[in-house]
């Protein structure tokens, strides 16, 4: 064999390993820790624009936090609740709005290409009644956060005691498309339990549980 | 070492065929002087640039993104909360008792089945076939849909195709049979009776398969009306029980559990305290449980039945003569509960399950003097949990025998099976025109049916059911039906011509016939939705009428036939996990071991060590049973405290359906199949009783039993052997192994703490006391003196926690999965083996202890079983790398470890996994965890409102189901709690507690009711 072809292949492997490695240093993590782990999702909802600007209380979607292990993804009869009458962006209205005075005519609906996805997974028609010819098909989110199958954590006594959302979920009020903010390894949780006995949560004093059984079921 | 010696690696069979070449020969690629890279070809370029840039890779790629999908509802329904459990009251149709259940749901699949605390039958009670049932949901090996001749169809043809022939038997007045099981749903039973009147010639056949017939017909005779009495153990001072195992199998088991454990308390003094004697040949459970235990031979019950006929009627004043010669039983021993019976006039209880109307009779009689009826035995609103009639089973058999039948509906029955003539059964079935089966698993007789229309399980349909009369009990859907089943009113209510819904056909049943006979709710509204809420409603309906007592039905039963010489008398009995073989496709059933015998996934020939020793036979060795006409070989297995002429067999093995676990259990070079030679599950021993004028029999004399030298395995869970110290190794004071105590009720009375050996152990302790326990202290407490060791708790801990099936050969291994066993112990007068004596027997449900000074812990090399704040001793399976090290130094020996991947034998059984229990995986070791999932569910809950957590709120699943409420769970550190009151009181001890390991589970003492011993038997 030619060493000199195999030494120069080597070389040229090592270096780009180590540009490679130099690149990504900084987000080097432990296997199966997805922080900051943003996938696209089925339609572009914002939280920013719900939670942020709109002041939409983070319970009225995800209302099992509050009575259930699982905070849970709202049912899209929770979307329709608001969106039945909101089909679109405020400044979209305002454009038609606009238009259809200066053409001088009736206004018509608008619709936004993201809702609409909603309204064809709902099976409804461009009045926005129930088509009994189309057939509902469930949004398939991507879902962000993600807890292996032996840690059975449980949002009910979080929120009962008062812990943000953002303690864990960060400032999701920020964000455009939905991110994991925190590692949620065990470390990091353990860390606030025996943090908050110390300093309690918004100012009470809490008993978080160190045991392993209050997650490992 | 030869220089000159080749070696090569493999032979080389490509064109040289059988000839060896060296390494350097074969097809390698001829090297290219022309190459423009020196001997560099395309693979070595290929393994170093895969090596250059693995570097990378491992950076870039060491953080896989999860894809997975959250896929929300698309309209909320009302109430229900993703994750978050909620329950539907119900009722249990595994068996006609009909026990109220409690269906725990998740994100729509049940998970669960719980009792109805406020259901008057079971009283939140539960057995273990019960428990077993919610398994059916999700057989896939169900009948998905129904079929013609076989072959899958559609609704529509089947119904075509049934009524075309219906109406051909209309027009020309044909005969129509309905056979069933007992029926005692109201709707049900409307739908059946609607269907039959369409018809000139019909009947309704009700038989079960465990008959008790003897029973209705007698008291026929006596009492002049056809109905199964209800019988109250709580009230009873003196049961005597001659071969019924009401604790286990015999008519409405949970119930006389929770009466019979209820008459049995030792709260003040203890004065109440019933005495149970049981007459039998086989040692039952509910033998098991009695004070006084004689051993008889089926065949000889009727003379000691007359007997004590003859000596209460003495007492009465009445005339009654026991004709007959030996007794096999002392008679001081008759007299003396002659005497009991007459001083507890109208707190006595005489049951026996004989299938002979003589002796149900004299039973009967013995009641009526002791002025039972109306006290503790009710026939003015009876049972109707069995309502079979052997005569009219008899003849639609021979109906069926001499080809007159047109049409016949089998409804959920498997007669081919489980009757003793199935042969000409079958021969039947094919020569009638119309046959159609309604059940749910394809079977012996569904083979043999035209129209097979398959009905959904209990839990996917709507149903009602009056297992007293009086008391309707609601079943309602827990799931959308999984296949195309249809309701057996839905299947009837079409072929009558009058379609109809089955939830409708219940609701307008309930408006018209129930309704009005209650006054509590104005609306019928109103009135169903409290029912259905509750799961039962006692309403007051129209009493029986009972007349008094004949006195001429009274006969001396028919006399013994003469034994024959080496004959055995063959028993079948019941098995409480089979029952009438309805379940014979449930794995959890086949393996939960015999609540005696501990045997697994199989029937065997029972015989008394005795017998045994004459037939020269071991555990194992198959026996040949003749009974003259027909004959069966089965393993021999050997019971103490058996009759020695005695062989008994369980019923409800060899389904055709248990074929399926032929592949149950791990692939691996040693695994053993878990079906016999047959293929299947056990075998099936109907052929050998009898269906005659004197009805089902399930005893038979002259049966002779010859070893065939052949062997078959049998896996037992626990073998005989001494619990006490060998002397030599005995530490001084602990000569006796504290693991049961028990006493006799005098000593009881005369000093509660009697009988409790505290065993002298060192105070000195190896590890710190930093282990406060400030907040709960988890404990049990466990009261042998209530556990009939029915192992209802062991399939319901197997439920909730997602314990798995191991199939035969990993049982025999001692691979046994379960979390909770019940320990049994023999306990006989003479330390040494017991010889088939009479023998004492003890159930002890063992599981973790949860010690304080756990020696699991310290073992450990990864920390992954270490202690909670709260008194658990947790398991942490994602910690465990499987060094077994704690199984080894457990003194309870209840950790269980996971040798192979245990999957499911069907796929789709894994949509009843608990979402709260974490499914572990091959290599990790598992245990009792006290429901800590439940304890957190509790504690959040309480949390939740506010409030702290109150005894009681927090019931693991053993607890929960417990039909004697043996099992008590609570904060030791709470000194009002339940449990810390049993952890006191006299009773209490805890199971080796000379180790000094502090169990947190404490058992109470069993009190025997009998003369005082001076201390019972210990090991």
């Amino acid at each position: 064999m030619n060493r000199e072809t195999t030494t120069y292949i080597l070389l040229i492997g090592l270096v780009i390993s180590l540009v490679a490695l130099g690149w990504n240093l900084g987000s080097m993590r432990y296997l199966a820790n997805h922080q900051f782990y943003e996938p696209d999702q089925p339609i572009e909802y914002s939280h920013r624009l719900h939670a942020g600007e709109l002041l939409i209380d983070c319970q009225y979607c995800h209302y099992g936090a509050e009575r259930s292990r699982y905070a849970g993804i709202p049912a899209a009869s929770v979307c329709m609740n608001c969106h039945s009458f909101v089909t679109s962006s405020f400044g979209a209205f305002r454009a038609e709005d606009k238009k259809a005075a200066e053409e001088n005519r009736e206004m018509q609906p608008v619709i936004s290409s993201e809702l609409q996805k909603l309204y064809d997974a709902m099976a409804l028609d461009a009045e926005l009644n129930p088509d009994p010819n189309k057939k509902q098909t469930p949004i398939e989110w991507n879902r962000v956060h993600h807890l292996p199958d032996f840690a059975y954590f449980d949002h009910r006594p979080h929120v009962n005691a008062g812990v943000l959302c953002q303690t864990c979920h960060g400032s999701v009020e920020t964000m455009e498309r939905m991110r994991q903010e925190e590692t949620l390894r065990m470390g990091w949780c353990v860390n606030c339990h025996r943090e908050v006995n110390e300093i309690g949560v918004a100012g009470k004093p809490v008993s978080a549980s160190t045991d392993c059984v209050a997650c490992h079921l | 070492m030869e220089e000159n010696k080749k070696y090569w690696k493999s032979f080389d069979t490509s064109g040289r065929e059988g000839q060896l070449q060296p390494d350097s020969g074969g097809d390698q690629p001829v090297p290219d002087e022309n190459s423009p890279v020196d001997n560099l070809n395309r693979r070595t370029f290929l393994k170093l640039a895969g090596f250059s840039v693995a570097g990378s890779a491992i950076v870039a790629g060491c953080s896989r993104a999860p894809m997975d999908n959250a896929v929300p509802y698309m309209n909320q329904p009302e109430e229900v909360i993703p994750g978050r459990g909620y329950t539907y009251a119900s009722t249990c149709a595994a068996c006609s008792a009909r026990c109220g259940i409690l269906v725990s749901n998740r994100d729509g699949r049940p998970v669960k089945i719980e009792g109805n605390p406020d259901h008057p039958i079971s009283k939140g009670g539960l057995c273990p076939v019960g428990q077993a049932s919610l398994l059916g949901v999700y057989d896939s090996k169900r009948l998905q849909g129904p079929q013609i001749n076989g072959s899958a169809a559609n609704w529509a043809d089947v119904d075509s195709g049934i009524n075309s022939k219906l109406n051909e038997i209309r027009a020309n007045g044909g005969k129509v049979r309905v056979l069933s099981h007992t029926i005692n749903s109201p709707s049900t039973q409307k739908a059946i009776d609607d269907f039959l009147s369409t018809f000139d010639d019909t009947q309704h056949v009700m038989y079960d398969a465990l008959s008790c017939s003897a029973i209705l017909d007698a008291h026929e005779l006596t009492h002049q009306t056809r109905a199964m009495p209800h019988c109250d153990f709580a009230k009873a001072k003196n049961i005597v029980s001659f071969d019924a195992d009401f604790l286990a199998t015999w008519i409405s088991p949970v119930e006389f559990t929770k009466a019979y454990t209820s008459g049995r308390s030792l709260e003040n003094g203890a004065h109440n305290y019933s005495h149970h004697t049981q007459f039998e040949g086989r040692l039952s459970l509910t033998g098991s449980r009695a004070d006084k235990r004689v051993r008889i031979k089926p065949a000889e019950t009727g003379a000691v039945v007359s007997k004590l006929a003859s000596l209460v009627a003495e007492y009465a004043g009445e005339h009654y003569r026991h004709q007959g010669g030996t007794l096999p039983v002392d008679i001081h021993l008759l007299e003396e509960l002659a005497g009991k019976l007459w001083q507890g006039r109208g707190q006595s209880l005489v049951i026996t399950g004989s299938q002979d109307v003589n002796v149900q009779t004299l039973c009967n009689y013995i009641n009526h003097l002791c002025g039972n009826y109306g006290s503790t035995i009710h026939l003015d609103n009876p049972s109707l949990q069995c309502q079979g009639s052997d005569r009219d089973l008899l003849k639609m058999s021979d109906e069926l025998e001499s080809k007159s039948i047109d049409a016949l509906v089998l409804l959920g029955v498997n007669p081919v099976y489980d009757l003793p003539n199935g042969d000409v059964i079958a021969d039947g079935l094919k020569n009638t025109a119309l046959v159609v089966s309604v059940g749910s698993h394809p079977d012996e007789t569904s083979e043999l049916a035209g129209f097979v229309c398959p009905e959904p399980h209990f839990l996917e349909a709507w149903n009602d059911y009056e297992p007293v009369n009086g008391l309707f009990s609601l079943g309602q859907p827990a799931i959308q039906q999984l296949g195309n089943q249809r309701h057996a009113i839905e299947s009837l209510a079409s072929w009558s011509g009058q379609a109809n819904k089955a939830y409708d056909a219940i609701r307008s049943g309930w408006r018209e016939q129930i309704f009005p006979h209650q006054s509590a709710h104005s609306s019928f509204d109103k009135f169903w939705n409290v029912t259905l809420h509750d799961g039962v409603s006692a309403v007051t309906m129209n009493p029986r009428q009972v007349s008094a007592f004949n006195r001429n039905a009274v006969k001396a039963p028919t006399a013994e036939p003469r034994a024959v010489e080496n004959g055995f008398e063959l028993q079948v009995i019941a098995s409480s996990s089979m029952l009438n073989g309805e379940h014979g496709n449930n794995p959890f059933l086949h393996e939960l071991p015999d609540p005696i015998s501990k045997v697994v996934w199989d029937n065997y020939a029972s015989l008394s060590p005795d017998a045994a020793e004459r037939l020269g036979v071991e555990e194992g060795d198959v026996v040949n049973l003749n009974t003259g006409s027909k004959s069966i070989d089965l393993p021999a297995f050997i019971q103490p405290g058996q009759h020695n002429q005695v062989v008994a067999v369980a019923f409800g093995y060899g389904q055709s359906g248990s074929a399926r676990f032929g592949d149950i259990g791990p692939e691996w070079i040693q695994g053993k199949p878990t079906v016999g030679d047959n293929g299947l599950i056990g075998t099936n021993v109907a052929p050998l009783m009898s269906l005659d004028d004197n009805g089902l029999a399930f005893t038979r004399s002259g049966v002779i039993l010859t070893p065939t030298g052949r062997k078959h395995y049998i896996a037992t869970t626990q073998r005989y052997d001494f619990i006490s110290v060998p002397e030599k190794l005995r530490p001084p004071g602990a000569g006796v192994r504290a693991i049961i105590m028990e006493t006799t009720l005098p000593d009881y009375q005369h000093d509660p703490s009697s009988g409790i050996h505290t065993p002298h152990h060192p105070d000195a302790q190896l590890w710190p006391d930093d282990h406060p326990y400030e907040g709960y202290h988890w404990a049990m407490a466990v009261d042998l003196n209530k556990c009939t060791g029915c192992s209802s708790c062991v399939v319901a801990c197997q439920v909730e926690n997602n314990i798995p099936v191991v199939g035969k050969d990993e049982v025999s291994r001692g691979r046994i999965m379960h979390w909770m066993r019940i320990d049994r112990y023999y306990a006989g007068p003479h330390q040494s083996l017991p010889q088939g004596d009479d023998v004492d027997v003890v159930h002890q449900p063992m599981f973790c202890q949860h010690c304080d000074n756990a020696p699991c812990e310290t073992v450990c090399p990864v920390l992954a079983t270490v202690h909670s704040s709260e008194g658990l001793n947790q398991q942490i399976y994602n910690r465990c790398v499987g060094t077994r090290y704690c199984s080894n130094n457990c003194p309870y020996k209840t950790r269980r470890f996971n040798f192979f991947d245990y999957k499911r034998d069907d796929d789709s059984q894994n949509l009843m996994l608990n979402p709260n229990v974490t499914v572990r995986s091959r290599g990790i070791m598992e245990k009792c965890s006290l429901c800590v999932h439940r304890i957190q569910e509790a504690k959040i809950n309480a949390k939740g409102r506010g409030e702290p957590l109150k005894d009681g709120d927090i019931q693991p699943a053993c607890q929960q189901t417990c039909p004697a409420g043996a099992i008590v769970f609570g904060d030791s550190n709470d000194p009002e709690s339940e449990v810390s009151k049993l952890m006191h009181c006299p009773r209490a001890y805890r199971v080796l507690e000379e180790i000094n390991v502090r169990p947190s589970v404490s058992y109470l003492s069993l009190v025997r009711n009998r003369d005082a011993s001076g201390g019972g038997y210990h090991g």
